[in-house]
């Protein structure tokens, strides 16, 4: 309560008196000043802490108090949340403020509150980690209960009467407030979690004007958690999110709790770094703060920027992300909900790879001089050199590679172009010789990211979802903690962070259980949901369909593919790399780079081009001024990711699409349409000229990717396959990522990701 | 005031009857009884004819991952796939050659799908819809940080 509302109270008394001088006699005035000077403490002016008057008076005289009969709006659950009801039966009825509740039985009291629409202040709380319930912010008042009751731990009884906004609760709260903001200093002015903190938020509701300690603030001295996360520690309240975030979903026991009474601090025990593809989600979790972006610190305030919802590319989860952009630029990527991938996390990678988008940039068309060094010319100067060599070669000598971080448009365009062209040499650089496009399952991870929560027992095979995807090794790490699911890891010696067993390290080992021969078989046997997940790793090898078909065997084994449960996975390791195969990139023949005259580069960097003839003429169209820049003849810039429309379908064949949010650099444009301007200018115009056009050409040839946020069920193929005639060779499976931080052109061109490479990578 | 307008306007109807052959007057009367054809708000209101065949995405925001607080979640929003901007050359500040650049950012909002929709359709937007995620509730309890997990596993067999 502020000065101005208590002057108005004053004067509004004071009239009141002055209103009745004239309508009563003189004696009822004297008694009524009497009455208004009486020690009565309901009436008196005095400053108190708490702003829940009412609860000084009489507690019987409130208590009788008829309540009024509120008709209360039909509510709906907080953010739109979905109910899960593990068992109908156990459904009981609460009262939540007298509107009554269905929820599950099992659920907490602030849960129960969630369901009604009724959002609980909270701190320590959080939806996916396990309960604390140290903050004691979210506390209530239930009826019969003598004290007010800390909602999220408690668990929700058949017909309670929750009361969440009663003075009891509110008064409760604001002492909880009090004791939070003694230690907590006053620094939301140059803090970055300013505008978007939890306890800023909550004291403007729970919050008093001042304070009673007088005493010296605690201080805390900061901690270096590596170059991701920033620590300012004496604004730490000791809700432990970040510990148990450490622990449960990123599955490092790296934080910890130190101390106790006011000496109690957030630490790592011993100096040390937080090692975890996961880190950056504590800034998140954070509801102070404590633990904030490094890059971002001091770079923007959060409501000067944009926000655009779209998808992330650096890994072939598709992780939905939201770019924070302010003008021109991207400031930050912060995760979006989606429980069917990533819930609310994403990887660092992810999270940190966006001041990649500003360096090495691609802004002019560029030509290769005879002096070797590149000028920029017009793009009408650009298209017209390359129509005209592609025009003098023959056919069967123009290639086309699409890049890791192509979008499906372009990709069709390209392959349309280049069969225009007369040539179908085109193909996607990460999915090795004859890819296995022909049948979905092949190449999607079907039992879909989310799916993998219900197995119970997992082979990976060559593959290490840790640096791979790290929103997949997330899940499988929930399934493991949840469910004491075990994991069985063909593969080189590697860092997991759930149990797991190390069978073998190659086709050897993988021959052994399709054989019965390994002890591990006997896990396999008795798995009622196994998930076996390849890795796309194995794509570039050799032996790839000799390989596959002792997975198949496997499968056979452990009854894997069947009507309600389809356990056959593929870990793809490109944003790309579904929608290629979706649309058929696949070369003509199997040594078409050796024969190469014309190579059309499209945003591919990791192709071998050592084997290229040395005249041979490369075009190079892409964002990034990236490895295959040194060999290319000719450049032509593109757009980014977050600059521009584009569909990618994820790992579980989900086709999801980017927005863009902030302008093309320099002179760039779309891939697609640069494609669509190249073949207009060599002759062989494509027939679409919009994004709707090139939309319903994809839609005759992969009709799934326009259906977005969609999973196209794959057919079961058992016997489909021919057999294979090839002979498995014994050379052990090779880790298909090196360096976690660093596998695009984007992620290599980004000074975070090069600092996490050098502090961070996980030592082999 | 608003009265005396309405009665001016009538009067003037009335006038215009006596003045203007009959047809015309029937169409217009009946084009007020018909309800407002796709794109006819935004050419009433006088929008550029550039801006009324633009492509936007409605979208309900998803909530901020760093704040609990959902009173802002559950809204419908029109992106405008504004990306026309530049850094002006003479401050530094950010320019933009695009009037919807921050109009779907602050100033429209919607309360269902439909609405944004309604809107979006009556000024000629050719609109795509982006699916709302929704959390998913499942039951927790306190006493599972000290249930009986089964024995405790060894790291390496």
């Amino acid at each position: 309560m502020g000065f101005g509302l208590l002057a108005l109270r004053a004067s509004r008394t004071s009239s009141a008196i002055n209103r009745s001088c004239f309508s009563t006699s003189p004696t009822l005035l004297i008694s009524r000043i009497f009455a208004s000077q009486s020690p009565n403490p309901s009436n008196r002016h005095s400053r108190g802490i708490v702003s829940t008057p009412e609860l000084l008076q009489n507690a019987e005289a409130t208590a009788e108090a008829p309540q009024p009969q509120e008709i209360h709006p039909p509510r709906t659950p907080l953010a739109g949340a979905r109910v899960h009801f593990p068992n109908p039966e156990d459904a009981i009825e609460v009262f939540v403020d007298g509107f009554p509740v269905t929820i599950p039985k099992g659920m907490t009291v602030l849960q129960a509150c969630e369901v009604a629409g009724v959002d609980i202040p909270r701190f320590c709380y959080h939806s996916r980690l396990s309960i604390a319930g140290n903050c004691r912010m979210c506390l209530v008042e239930v009826e019969k209960s003598p004290k007010p009751v800390a909602s999220c731990a408690m668990p929700a009884l058949p017909g309670m009467k929750i009361k969440t906004d009663t003075p009891v609760a509110k008064k409760a709260r604001e002492g909880v407030m009090e004791f939070l903001l003694m230690n907590h200093p006053l620094d939301c002015p140059i803090c970055d979690q300013g505008g978007e903190c939890d306890l800023q938020d909550q004291s403007m509701a729970f919050g008093s004007d001042r304070g009673r300690f007088t005493d010296v603030k605690r201080s805390v001295v900061d901690k270096n958690l590596g170059p991701l996360v920033k620590t300012v520690m004496t604004r730490c309240i000791q809700c432990t999110r970040c510990v148990r975030f450490a622990t449960e979903v990123a599955g490092v026991q790296d934080l910890g709790m130190l101390g106790r009474g006011s000496g109690e601090e957030i630490g790592t025990y011993v100096e040390k770094l937080m090692t975890s593809e996961l880190s950056g989600n504590v800034i998140d979790i954070c509801p102070v703060g404590a633990l904030t972006s490094k890059p971002f610190a001091f770079k923007a305030r959060n409501w000067e920027l944009k926000a655009t919802e779209t998808i992330d590319v650096t890994d072939a989860v598709g992780s939905n992300i939201r770019i924070d952009s302010r003008g021109p630029e991207v400031m930050r990527i912060i995760p979006r909900l989606n429980e069917d991938i990533n819930e609310e996390w994403i990887s660092d990678k992810t999270r940190f790879c966006y001041d990649g988008l500003k360096r090495q940039r691609l802004n002019d068309p560029m030509i290769r001089g005879p002096d070797g060094r590149f000028k920029s010319v017009s793009w009408r100067d650009a298209l017209a050199i390359v129509a005209e060599v592609a025009r003098q070669v023959q056919p069967e000598e123009i290639v086309g590679v699409a890049g890791r971080l192509s979008d499906a448009e372009s990709m069709m365009a390209l392959k349309d172009f280049l069969n225009r062209m007369g040539s179908n040499n085109v193909w996607f650089e990460g999915n090795g010789v004859r890819p296995n496009a022909d049948l979905r399952s092949g190449y999607l991870l079907n039992s879909s990211i989310s799916g993998l929560e219900k197995a119970d027992v997992f082979l990976l095979v060559g593959t290490q979802p840790r640096i791979e995807a790290p929103m997949v090794n997330a899940r499988i790490h929930k399934t493991v903690r949840a469910t004491h699911a075990k994991v069985g890891y063909i593969g080189p010696p590697t860092d997991f962070n759930y149990n797991y067993e190390n069978l073998g390290t190659g086709p050897q080992t993988l021959l052994e259980i399709a054989e019965g021969r390994h002890p591990f078989c006997s896990a396999l046997r008795n798995a009622k949901n196994l998930a076996i997940i390849v890795g796309a790793g194995l794509f570039e090898r050799k032996d790839k369909d000799a390989i596959l078909s002792v997975v198949d065997s496997i499968a056979k084994l452990g009854n894997v593919v069947r009507p309600d449960w389809n356990g056959l996975n593929f870990l793809l390791l490109h944003a790309a790399q579904a929608a290629s195969l979706d649309l058929g990139l696949v070369p003509e023949s199997d040594n078409s780079i050796e024969s190469a005259k014309f190579l059309y580069l499209m945003g591919a960097d990791d192709v071998e081009l050592e084997k290229l003839p040395s005249d041979a003429f490369v075009v190079y169209q892409g964002h990034h001024g990236d490895r295959s820049v040194y060999r290319a003849n000719v450049i032509l810039p593109a757009s980014a990711f977050s600059e521009k429309e584009g569909t990618y379908e994820n790992t579980e064949g989900c086709s999801q699409q980017t927005l863009p949010a902030v302008p093309t650099v320099g002179d760039a444009r779309d891939d697609w349409k640069i494609i669509r301007a190249l073949s207009e200018v060599a002759g062989v115009c494509l027939p679409y000229d919009n994004l709707a056009g090139i939309h319903s050409r994809i839609s005759v040839v992969a009709p799934n990717l326009l259906r977005v946020d969609d999973r196209e069920p794959t057919l079961i193929h058992t016997d489909l396959k021919p057999d294979c005639q090839q002979k498995m060779s014994t050379e052990p499976f090779c880790s298909a990522v090196d360096n976690f931080y660093m596998t695009d052109s984007i992620t290599r061109a980004s000074k975070i990701m090069a600092q996490c490479s050098a502090s961070l990578l996980l030592k082999k | 005031m608003a009265y005396s307008l309405v009665r001016s306007v009538r009067s003037d109807a009335l006038l215009r009857s006596t003045f203007l052959s009959v047809p015309l007057l029937k169409s217009f009367s009946q084009d007020a009884l018909v309800e407002i054809k796709p794109g006819e708000i935004g050419l009433v209101s006088g929008i550029p004819e550039e801006h009324l065949r633009r492509k936007v995405i409605i979208y309900s925001p998803a909530r901020t991952a760093s704040q609990q607080g959902s009173g802002k979640v559950g809204k419908w929003k029109i992106n405008f796939l504004s990306t026309q901007k530049w850094e002006n050359p003479l401050m530094g500040w950010t320019s933009t050659g695009d009037p919807y650049a921050n109009v779907g950012d602050s100033a429209l909002s919607f309360d269902s799908e439909e609405a944004a929709k309604a809107f979006a359709e009556r000024h000629g937007w050719d609109y795509a819809v982006k699916k709302r995620h929704t959390p998913l509730l499942k039951p927790k309890a306190y006493a599972d940080n000290f249930k009986w997990k089964g024995p405790p596993k060894t790291a390496e067999v």
